[in-house]
């Protein structure tokens, strides 16, 4: 296969058919085929977080993933958490506690800690700590980042 | 830029052989990087995805475990089958950068890229681990020390894929400890210590040690080993066996720490390496 070819994926529960050539990264195909820009280009090498979405349900860096290699699997962004215009508890955590500052690492944050809830309901602050430390947040906010991850739990205990 | 998909091993051989310049495509985590930052441009990709006989964690009868060389690092940290001082290599695993990462790199891929502040080069080494190898000519083994011959160079042709790890069984009653001294969680490691330790009646009975992030390659140090078994691990001794790893060392300045700091750092990190491994033998620290 050379060029430019369609490949199929699940996008937020949708099937899509995107067009990718071998070297085109799932973040690129988001953002710029299918205008899903929640998800962020930040350093484009898998350190900084902020293109983190879900392939098969499990966080993964969208810049390291290459779109032809992801044909037939499925994909959950940012956009894809809330129902319709509702948004999810974890986001409506994040905004009541003032967790947001410039919003760049926040996408990637929620997915991360999306995970994190899936698997864990209550997460405490080490393991939330844990599940988040591959999103670098340069606001340095992650007090209330953290804070509002485990409080979501905290509801779900209460 | 071709892309492949491969079925099986000897499809993939075949690309690989037939392309120049083509590169194999596991978990992406450090390639894609390199594409991205421009740094390698690969004629094609084979995507290692459909081997399924390259992916997953199976013990071997003789106690030995093969860890497949698509299994990522999540499965690796979580696997429940390592036993007594295999451990080192979970441990590790869960050392390596974060959980996205996690869910998407693979042994065989950090082997090949042989980053000498990787996590798994010194637990490996520390195992006796022997590396699978795939080529036109059949399956081969090399030993783990012989994978690696310069900064971040290995052995291997273009033309030869890893298929696997074996990891020997450890010595009986031993425990594997993987320490790491990084800036921040999930960084490559300063220094790094993958011990293998077992303690009979309060004396060391076996001691293998590597020393990953200061040389081209892990180290590990025969001599140092030797002068710890039969012993109470008492702090002179320690100290004594540090010192000399320290002189087989090769570190270099780089963003992470100046090679002196390296130097000074590895003995105390196999003094807190050991401490850790006998408080969870219960053999007091």
């Amino acid at each position: 296969m050379n060029g430019e070819q369609l490949v199929n994926l699940t996008i937020n529960g949708r099937a899509r058919a995107v067009r990718a050539t071998p070297a085109t990264t799932l973040l690129t195909v988001l953002r710029d085929e299918l205008m899903l820009t929640g998800a962020k280009r930040g350093c484009n090498q898998g350190v900084c977080g902020a293109c983190t979405v879900l392939v098969d349900d499990q966080p993964v860096r969208g810049c390291l993933s290459l779109a032809t290699n992801l044909a037939g699997r499925a994909i959950t962004t940012i956009e894809g958490l809330g129902q319709g215009r509702e948004l999810a508890p974890l986001q409506r955590a994040l905004l009541e506690r003032g967790a947001v500052q410039c919003g760049f690492c926040i996408s990637g944050v929620l997915i991360s800690a999306f995970a994190l809830l899936r698997q864990n309901p209550t997460p405490n602050v080490d393991e939330t700590r844990a599940a988040l430390s591959g999103n670098l947040c340069r606001c340095s906010g992650y007090i209330k980042i953290v804070e509002a991850v485990c409080g979501v739990g905290e509801e779900v205990r209460s | 830029m071709d892309f492949y998909r491969p079925t099986s091993l000897a499809e993939a051989l075949s690309l690989l052989a037939q392309q120049e310049g083509a590169r194999c495509l596991a978990g992406g985590a450090t390639l894609v990087a390199m594409m991205n930052a421009g740094l390698v441009e690969p004629s094609g990709l084979i995507s290692l995805a459909d081997l399924r006989d390259l992916f997953g964690i199976t013990s071997l009868p003789d106690g030995s475990v093969r860890v497949g060389a698509t299994t990522r690092h999540v499965d690796t940290a979580q696997s429940t089958i390592f036993r007594a001082g295999q451990c080192v290599l979970p441990a590790a695993a869960e050392k390596i950068a974060n959980p996205p990462v996690r869910n998407m790199g693979t042994i065989g891929g950090s082997l090949a890229f042989a980053d000498p502040a990787a996590d798994y080069l010194p637990a490996l080494a520390s195992l006796d681990a022997v590396v699978e190898v795939a080529s036109r000519d059949g399956i081969r083994t090399l030993p783990i020390g012989d994978l690696v011959i310069d900064w971040y160079t290995t052995v291997l042709g273009v033309e030869d894929i890893i298929t696997g790890v074996i990891i020997p069984r450890a010595p009986g009653g031993s425990i594997g400890v993987f320490e790491k001294l990084e800036r921040t969680a999930g960084d490559f490691a300063i220094a790094s210590v993958a011990l293998v330790l077992a303690i009979e009646g309060g004396v060391c009975s076996a001691a293998r040690i590597a020393i990953g992030g200061c040389a081209a390659k892990p180290v590990r140090l025969k001599e140092a080993e030797a002068l710890i078994e039969g012993t109470r691990l008492d702090d002179a001794v320690l100290v004594k066996a540090g010192r000399m790893l320290v002189e087989a060392c090769d570190p270099v300045d780089d963003v992470r720490a100046s090679a002196d700091y390296r130097r000074l750092v590895v003995p105390r990190l196999l003094v807190k390496t050991i401490a850790r491994a006998r408080v969870a033998l219960g053999a007091g620290s």
